[in-house]
């Protein structure tokens, strides 16, 4: 081990960064080094109302320390509630607009709310409080990991496949809308299925999680288009990535080691298959979602490219992508949206609005 | 309004005062003009008893004797009150060490115009700040004249603050004590200084040279980066907002502030273990 001692033992964080100012200075030009500060910044956080805890006077001691639910204020455009003056040009249309407005609106999961402090104040939030049941409150997460779940669009009954689901963060969303008849929680991890239990249990009254409305497997998310070819409504594929905040803060568990390079590197393989997988899974007319929390283009739109071509290649399955423009549009006060994509939404950290990274992309399967 | 009337009880309240010791003529002997005299003696140090007004007219002498302008010493006794307590022996010796450091004429009574508040640090203190610019900072004997005439506040500066200011330049940010004095490093704050810099290195338009003096990346110039306006830094250097800078710093600040909570916990714990292995 002589030689080991000679080696100069670069942290991963290092080179994750380099990696990133190397393909992300290219990939993003003069709006990188604004990216990069964020990300080496604290990340800010969302409140997940928990629909299932009750902890009289929550709300309005959130509002009263100045945070707001992003997801449903501005909902009902013109009620004057918080959300006023949200929209660009909102309140320039003469009144007959508003139908048109309404049009607009993106098409998106009711009853998910999700409390977040204004662009620019850094307050956090205080670890939740149980309620006399002994359910927590809310669900502290990165506010962009919202995104993929309200543009899921789950409606009323329908069944929904999670792929990769650990830690939970999105499946417990998913259950906040009231509208799953079945839902399917899938990682193949374990011990990280562990983990999703564990939070399914101090978030949820055990009727809901147990039964038969929510199983819970750990099969390798590649083999579900096999296993159930046009079986669901929705499908959610959040996949593993570089997690490009994870990487540059944290050294444990970083997948920018030296050693870990080769599984870093098929990374891009792996999504597609998963994304091939999740479309197959799709009932023709379902909507399957693709998303990341990395910035990269290589593990973003060019896998959704590749999916869609292998999937209709290969599984014969045919899937069109969505316009996420509405959402954008609706969400522009709360994230910093890339500027567009070829495919799908981008959320990029910025200083005053410190989420994301988040790539998102709606491909609804047609055939 | 008259100030003579105005101040005329305070001749009678303090103690050691007499009219046969009234600087009064003193002072027009020395080329005051007697409404500059007076605002000197009832304004501008009022407050002090007699006999020690009698005292610091030999401070105002020494003024004079580096040849200053009356109207010009009465605005540095307005800008620096203090200066009316400074005796003249200490006047006289505290002006000698400053030409001992360096500071030639011309610079010195520009100096003391511009900061007056030099004359009111004994010897010793500014001497321990210089030596420790030479010895521990490495500064040339030029370069620290050059401190002392171009940024006479430094000598003021809280002591570690000026310490870890150094280093901070030195080490985090790559500087050469010439470059420090060009880039304005002793006009800031440890506090801005360390604002701007890490504000570049995360948006990674700053790198620490190596041992070799090497970067990956050009860095701006010291002088851009530590000395200009806050808005020449922002548009020109950085290219960011001002709300961005302005969440950073907030950020910022929270950072150290739960660094040294956790390192006083840390030693906090330390101290409990000891006592008890004790
Ligand atoms: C980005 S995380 C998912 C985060 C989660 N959706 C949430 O919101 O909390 C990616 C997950 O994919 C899982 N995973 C990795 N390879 C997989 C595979 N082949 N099949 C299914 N899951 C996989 C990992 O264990 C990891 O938990």
């Amino acid at each position: 081990t002589k030689w080991a001692a000679t080696l100069p033992r670069i942290p991963a964080t290092s080179l994750a960064l380099h990696n990133f100012d190397v393909n992300y200075g290219l990939q993003f030009g003069d709006l990188w080094p604004s990216v990069r500060v964020a990300m080496l910044c604290e990340q800010k956080y969302g409140a997940l109302i928990n629909n299932f805890s009750d902890v009289p006077g929550l709300l309005s001691e959130l509002r009263f320390k100045g945070a707001r639910d992003f997801v449903q204020s501005g909902r009902s455009l013109g009620e004057g509630t918080g959300g006023a003056g949200r929209l660009p040009g909102e309140g320039l249309t003469p009144a007959t607009g508003s139908t048109e407005e309404e049009s607009m609106l993106p098409e998106m999961s009711p009853n998910i709310r999700c409390f977040v402090f204004p662009k620019g104040d850094i307050a956090r939030f205080k670890p939740a409080r149980p309620d006399s049941c002994g359910t927590l409150s809310y669900y502290l997460l990165d506010a962009a990991s919202l995104l993929p779940v309200l543009a899921l669009d789950v409606r009323e009954g329908h069944t929904v496949l999670d792929l990769c689901a650990a830690p939970g963060g999105k499946t417990l969303a998913l259950l906040q809308t009231h509208a799953i008849s079945q839902l399917t929680v899938n990682d193949v991890s374990e011990s990280r299925m562990n983990r999703v239990r564990r939070t399914l249990q101090s978030y949820l009254p055990r009727e809901v999680w147990s039964g038969n409305r929510v199983a819970m497997t750990t099969i390798d998310g590649q083999l579900w288009g096999e296993m159930a070819r046009s079986t669901f409504d929705r499908v959610l594929v959040d996949v593993p990535c570089t997690t490009d905040r994870h990487s540059v803060m944290e050294e444990e568990n970083n997948i920018f080691k030296k050693m870990r390079t080769k599984e870093r590197q098929k990374l891009p393989a792996l999504q597609t298959q998963l994304l091939v997988a999740g479309m197959e899974a799709t009932r023709p007319g379902g909507v399957v979602l693709y998303s990341t929390c990395t910035l990269s283009q290589l593990q973003n739109e060019m896998v959704v490219e590749q999916a869609m071509h292998v999937a209709q290649d290969e599984r014969g399955v045919t899937v069109e992508v969505e316009d996420l423009g509405p959402l954008e549009r609706h969400f522009e006060s709360t994230f910093h949206f890339a500027p567009r994509q070829r495919l799908g939404l981008l959320v990029i950290p910025h200083l005053t609005a410190n989420f994301g990274p988040t790539y998102l992309c709606k491909l609804r399967r047609v055939r | 309004s008259n100030p003579m009337q105005h101040h005329s009880v305070h001749p009678q309240q303090s103690s050691g005062w007499s009219l046969s010791e009234d600087p009064l003529p003193s002072l027009l002997h020395l080329g005051f003009t007697e409404g500059q005299a007076r605002q000197l003696l009832y304004e501008q140090c009022k407050g002090h008893h007699g006999h020690k007004v009698t005292m610091h007219l030999c401070g105002v002498s020494t003024l004079i004797s580096l040849g200053m302008r009356p109207s010009n010493i009465l605005k540095i006794l307005q800008k620096c009150p203090d200066l009316c307590r400074v005796k003249g022996v200490q006047m006289q010796q505290r002006v000698d060490n400053l030409r001992k450091l360096g500071l030639v004429e011309g610079s010195l009574q520009r100096v003391i115009s511009y900061y007056p508040k030099l004359l009111t640090l004994t010897p010793k203190k500014v001497n321990v700040v210089c030596r420790f610019l030479q010895e521990k900072c490495l500064f040339t004997t030029q370069q620290v004249t050059e401190i002392l005439r171009n940024f006479p506040a430094t000598m003021v500066e809280d002591f570690e603050q000026l310490e870890y200011k150094f280093q901070y330049a030195y080490f985090r940010m790559g500087l050469r004590q010439a470059e420090m004095l060009q880039s304005g490093l002793f006009r800031v704050s440890l506090v801005d200084l360390h604002y701007r810099h890490s504000f570049l290195e995360r948006r990674g338009q700053y790198q620490t040279p190596d041992k070799k003096g090497q970067t990956r990346i050009v860095n701006p110039r010291p002088k851009d980066v530590i000395g200009g306006s806050e808005y020449a830094f922002l548009s020109q250097v950085a290219k960011a907002t001002q709300e961005e800078f302005r969440v950073f710093q907030k950020l910022i600040l929270r950072e150290q502030e739960e660094e040294e909570q956790q390192e006083e916990e840390l030693s906090g714990d330390e101290e409990v273990e000891e006592s008890g292995d004790g």
